[in-house]
């Protein structure tokens, strides 16, 4: 019996944790991914480069003493431009092609492909670090678990709820969603539709900067951090559904946790297939994943 | 006036006119790749022979890709997986027995039932789910491949040993730069007719017809999961078999081959070289080659301005460079009686 | 006089909504069978029941006297069902002798999938006699999505025969076409109908009393009424389904 006990205190529930935290992040992530294909209809392979994006400027910025607390306001603020830039400069030329979805993947693996690329001309091709902002741990239960990662949970878990508030109540939500459902009535009840979509886009990639401030300390900073992170967030869309924000939220800590807990059981480098083989499972038994409805893609 | 009329009831096959404008394309190719080649031998150039050889199996790649894209309509990011395999199954036999014949029938069945297994998971879904299904497919092998200690793991096969290729006509081995890039040459352009034949027959039509409107198609007879499947085998078939002359090249073979950048470069080569031309996943390939070769002189960070190029490409071009070239070839072939 | 193609008590729910509900019919050789109905009455669904697109809850479809109640669509083509759409279902891409050379394919031999197109003899010949009939020899080479509507419209009918299937599905053929087209397709549909079962969907009232030689009238799923043209016409049921509420 004291075996269990102490193996939930001091290994299950630690690993547990940090997956609830790697999976907050995760959502986060996803959460842009999903947002900007549910309701742009757009599929964006540089959505992990973004991730990394934030990630660098934490740390370079960081560097230059401003504070962490800081960083994660001016952090998600600055990439909103470089969103919106990218939507209207890039994504906006190729939208109306019949192939679409071809189209923007291929562009945006393209962007994706430079960024990394600019980051590693930048940063060089190290791996860095910046400094964990919260310390030490904290005892719950009799299970000691890390401040920072206790605080990741809490404020990612405090944001998705206000994306989620955001896009399903309030007026702005409803404008999105009325562009993306059908953007010629929309525009001709006055809904400036291409901006709204710009700034739809500049939201998700925002969001996904934010994980990479957050995440940073964490999990390191490395110019192909975003091309190993865009696979897990796929997964997770597309397992909680394309489009759908509950199904991001479902399947971003639910795959996590999954990875977490197998990875006590399993060598590590077995995770990722593990992952793949759910998420063929999924698109194999039901395309449209857990929350998705099969309208997109 | 009876000529006028003659003339004009002669239907226009487009899509054969196309194809035949390839096949010219193709045919200048061949010239040039035997212009190369020479130029190569009296020179005793082996870098650049063996530079060219490279970037025509990477061409085989992109044909590869260009049969699923150009003409399904499916884009597959990880025909790496089939290409590596190519490679390393063809490793693995050389290392063995090194006879070119048994490695590239060992390459041809393994791939074609693999590939058909595959083949079945990921065609059950379309568009970008396909695209990822197929990336994951590559990632988990890649990722298989690099952790398989019997195999080399992260630091591949070494050691492949010279292969003499017995064409019934004439022997040379695989160490002799200007014959096996001839050799190679050859080898890609039968691919490449191979393909071109296939889209000139019903089955080919079937699968533009798939491109152009998939949910027609079974209107019209035909289960478009056995159409896509058999388009996936073929395809993958074509990856591995380039990828099988691969370590005759280089000598090793490494898990890299099947990493996403192996998968990506070939869209990439494709996308640029011209979607649905074939000749495009040729030309393409040599003009990265030749880019990356000349970029990568002058920095080291020549990924960027291909990515860069790749997206002008994708927005400004999007027939890519043969779609520039081949309406004209087409004007000409018809007798310019447009 | 068996039927080409009968339907017993076919239904199909989405939802707990039935968009339709214990249809029966059947469609006699040679001959015209429309059915019409109000917006929302279930036509084109009871189409996509028949052809395979959707699967029944319930009922049987039966085509030549073999039950194919829920076969796929290419199985369905394969039993010699034609059908074309309400929106025009084309390969715009492609040329109209493409479309068409595509659509006659199934009557070469499966060996022929893996020769050269120019092989196809029998295909091309049918092609050659389609392009007669329905008057498309000056846009062969036209990509299908340069025609005008009314070429377009009129494709859909040909692409839909191009296979020589038992029984024509047409699903609104003359939607959208100017006066004349819409007098030349009623025409063409009723030459049609010497060589193969036809079975139509239509709104033009003027049409259907023309060329049908039997209609159904169908009404929020359910089928209403049933017979010659001039008896559904003064059926009151009828009457009342299309004009009974404002």
């Amino acid at each position: 019996m004291g075996g269990i006990t102490d193996y939930i205190q001091f290994v299950l529930a630690p690993q547990m944790i940090t997956g609830l935290a790697l999976g907050v992040a995760v959502v986060l992530v996803a959460l842009g991914l999903t947002i900007i294909f549910g309701l742009l209809d757009v599929i964006n392979m540089a959505h992990g480069e973004f991730y990394a994006v934030g990630a660098y400027l934490a740390l370079a910025l960081g560097a230059s003493g401003i504070s962490f607390w800081i960083l994660l306001v001016i952090v998600p603020l600055v990439m909103l431009p470089v969103g919106y830039a990218v939507e209207r400069g890039l994504i906006q030329r190729v939208f109306n092609l019949p192939d679409r979805h071809v189209t923007t993947l291929l562009l945006t693996f393209g962007l994706g492909l430079v960024i990394e690329e600019a980051l590693k001309i930048i940063f060089g091709a190290n791996t860095q670090r910046p400094p964990t902002p919260i310390s030490g741990a904290v005892e719950l239960m009799g299970v000691l678990l890390p401040s920072y990662r206790l605080f990741l949970i809490v404020i990612g878990a405090a944001i998705v709820i206000a994306v989620a508030l955001i896009i399903n109540k309030t007026t702005l939500g409803s404008l999105v969603r009325a562009a993306a459902f059908d953007s010629n009535m929309a525009a001709s009840l006055g809904v400036p539709v291409k901006r709204v979509f710009a700034w739809t886009f500049a939201f998700g990639v925002a969001l996904a900067g934010l994980a990479g401030v957050l995440l940073a300390p964490i999990y390191s900073v490395f110019p192909t951090m975003g091309r190993d992170f865009i696979f897990l967030a796929f997964t997770v869309v597309i397992v909680g559904g394309m489009g759908s924000i509950a199904g991001a939220v479902v399947a971003g800590l639910l795959l996590t946790q999954i990875q977490a807990i197998s990875s006590l059981i399993v060598p590590p480098v077995w995770s990722d297939p593990l992952l793949f083989g759910i998420m063929v499972v999924m698109l194999v038994v039901r395309p449209q994943g857990l929350f998705g409805r099969l309208g997109h893609g | 006036m009876a000529d006028m009329s003659s003339r004009s009831q002669k239907p226009v096959d487009r899509l054969g006119l196309a194809m035949r404008a390839s096949h010219v394309l193709v045919a200048i190719f061949v010239v040039l790749g035997l212009i190369c080649a020479a130029i190569g031998a009296a020179n005793q150039d082996t870098f650049f022979l063996r530079l060219a050889t490279e970037a025509l199996i990477f061409a085989g790649l992109a044909l590869s890709v260009d049969i699923l894209l150009g003409y399904t309509g499916l884009l597959s990011l990880g025909q790496a997986l089939y290409f590596g395999m190519g490679a390393y199954i063809s490793a693995l036999v050389l290392k063995e027995v090194p006879s070119f014949w048994l490695a590239m029938g060992a390459v041809l069945v393994a791939s074609f039932v693999v590939s058909l297994l595959a083949g079945m998971v990921a065609n059950r879904v379309r568009g970008v789910y396909f695209a990822l299904v197929t990336f994951g497919l590559a990632q988990v092998a890649a990722r298989a491949v690099y952790n398989t200690r019997a195999i080399g793991a992260s630091d591949g096969l070494i050691g492949i040993p010279i292969v003499p290729i017995n064409l019934g006509f004439g022997t040379f081995m695989s160490s002799s730069p200007a014959p096996f890039f001839i050799f190679t040459l050859a080898f890609i352009v039968i691919l490449y007719l191979i393909s071109a034949y296939i889209l000139d027959t019903p089955f080919g039509r079937i699968l533009v017809a798939l491109r152009a409107n998939e949910r027609r198609v079974p209107f019209l007879g035909y289960s478009t999961w056995n159409a896509r499947l058999a388009a996936y085998v073929l395809a993958g078939v074509v990856a591995a078999l380039s990828g099988a002359l691969y370590p005759m090249l280089r000598g090793f073979v490494s898990p890299e081959l099947l990493f996403f950048a192996t998968s990506g470069n070939a869209v990439i080569t494709v996308v640029t070289g011209g979607v649905g031309t074939l000749a495009g996943a040729l030309y393409g390939s040599v003009i990265l080659t030749v880019l990356k070769s000349v970029v990568g002189s002058m920095t080291e960070h020549h990924l960027i301005v291909i990515g860069l190029l790749f997206m002008a490409v994708v927005i400004f071009l999007p027939k890519g460079l043969m779609g520039l070239v081949r309406p004209r070839i087409e004007r000409m072939l018809s007798g310019g009686d447009r | 006089m068996t039927a080409v193609l009968s339907v017993h008590d076919l239904g199909v729910s989405f939802g707990g909504i039935h968009a339709v509900n214990g249809v029966s019919f059947s469609a006699e050789p040679n001959a015209i069978t429309t059915v019409i109905g109000p917006n929302g009455a279930g036509k084109s669904t009871l189409f996509n029941l028949i052809s395979g697109l959707i699967r029944p809850s319930n009922g049987r479809v039966m085509l030549r006297g073999m039950d194919r109640t829920g076969a796929k669509p290419h199985l369905m083509q394969r039993a010699g069902l034609g059908r074309s759409f309400q929106i025009t279902n084309l390969f715009f891409e492609l040329t109209v002798l493409e479309n068409l050379r595509l659509a006659a394919q199934r009557l070469e031999p499966s060996a022929r999938l893996w020769l050269p197109v120019r092989r196809s003899h029998r295909a091309l010949a049918r092609v050659d006699a389609l392009i007669e009939r329905f008057g498309l020899a000056s846009k062969v080479g036209e990509l299908a999505g340069a025609l005008s509507h009314g070429e377009q419209r009129r494709l859909e009918i040909a692409v839909a025969l191009a296979a020589e299937p038992s029984i024509l599905l047409l699903d609104e053929p003359t939607q959208g076409m100017s006066h004349a087209d819409t007098a030349d397709t009623a025409k063409l549909i009723r030459d049609l109908a010497k060589d193969v079962t036809i079975l139509l969907i239509e709104h033009d009232i003027g049409v259907v009393m023309d060329i049908s030689h039997h209609i159904v009238v169908m009404h929020q799923g359910k089928k209403i009424a049933e017979g010659a043209p001039a008896v559904v016409r003064a059926d009151p049921a009828v009457q009342a389904a299309y004009f009974g509420h404002a």
